[in-house]
């Protein structure tokens, strides 16, 4: 009985020296690791392939059952993004009827917002996606800038515009 | 006497609030810490778009992650790597962990998977449109353009 209460008595003592060390050293790591990174915002899209515009397929009624076969019957709006020598925005095209001449700034944008506002939002609008046609030394910078304008515009049905095709100008379509 | 008996005796402080302190620190970097972040090449210099979101996916989608400088080259993890053949490794990869879950890709049918463009404000479109359409070729539709939304230091 004695001998018992002895053990009881006997102090437990942990040596919390080599857990403390152990534990500054994953604070340390976490430390030299840790970069907080600024916070990125994105432009989600769907990209199908680009398909034949749609006035061809009312031309051609073969391209026009073919793509019907394959689920690309969507109505397609033309957007034509012209660039000059420095990569910048030098001309936007609806249609081949000009959204505006000159540099992607606010006012003009808003130009090519109201154009693209007008196709889509009356009644019954046959768009369902955008195709835009880019010269293929404009920057990325201001391709998001055109990008932004198309998907905030609403398709008939209300959605929010996320069906965009990139097509890439050839020389000819440069000189026009 | 008493005096040496004293100072003999080992100096035993109390290390508990301590280690206490340094584990709420450890605690609050690792719920701070994001490894996919080594994906992202932090010097490329994106776009500034006032209206880009934040990407919410809910953890649902898988995404693939490609960096691409202003010359158009594809860095993955900081290696440059040729985007031909390391999208069809992953839409191959993407696809064989599809048919293991069940669930095939039928002919023609797009991959679940996001592909997040991270590119440099400077990249000529042409450049940019060869990886997109790499992309597409591989099934892959879904796409996020990254951009920042005001600029750094602002």
């Amino acid at each position: 009985m004695r001998r018992r209460l002895s053990r009881s008595k006997a102090e437990v003592e942990l040596n919390l020296a080599s857990m403390l060390d152990m534990a500054f050293q994953l604070l340390a790591f976490f430390i030299l690791t840790f970069r907080p990174s600024p916070i990125e915002g994105q432009l989600s899209l769907h990209l199908p392939p680009a398909v034949p515009a749609t006035n061809v397929q009312a031309e051609r009624p073969d391209v026009a059952e073919a793509a019907e076969a394959s689920g690309t019957t969507a109505k397609t709006l033309e957007v034509s993004v012209f660039a000059d020598a420095e990569g910048d925005v030098s001309s936007v095209q609806v249609e081949l009827r000009v959204a505006f001449q000159g540099p992607a700034d606010q006012a003009n944008l808003h130009k090519l917002d109201q154009k693209l506002h007008e196709a889509f939002a009356i009644e019954g609008s046959p768009f369902e996606q955008i195709v835009i046609r880019v010269a293929p030394d404009l920057r990325y910078e201001e391709l998001m800038k055109v990008i932004d304008v198309c998907t905030r515009q609403k398709t008939a049905d209300g959605q929010q515009l996320r069906k965009i095709s990139f097509v890439e100008m050839s020389g000819t379509d440069r000189a026009k | 006497m008493a005096r040496t008996s004293s100072d003999l005796s080992a100096a035993q402080p109390n290390l508990t609030p301590l280690l206490d302190m340094v584990f709420q620190l450890i605690t609050f970097f690792m719920l701070v810490i994001n490894f996919k972040d080594a994906a992202l090449d932090q010097s490329l210099e994106l776009p500034v778009l006032g209206s880009a979101r934040p990407l919410d996916t809910k953890g649902q989608e898988d995404l693939l992650i490609l960096n691409i400088d202003a010359k158009g080259v594809l860095h993955v993890y900081g290696t440059p790597r040729d985007p031909g053949p390391y999208i069809a490794d992953e839409a191959r990869q993407e696809e064989a962990r599809l048919k293991s879950k069940g669930t095939p890709l039928k002919p023609g049918e797009e991959l679940p998977t996001m592909v997040v463009i991270r590119a440099d404000k400077a990249t000529p479109f042409k450049l940019l449109n060869e990886v997109i359409k790499t992309c597409q070729n591989h099934n892959y539709r879904k796409f996020a353009l990254k951009a920042m939304n005001r600029r750094e230091g602002s």
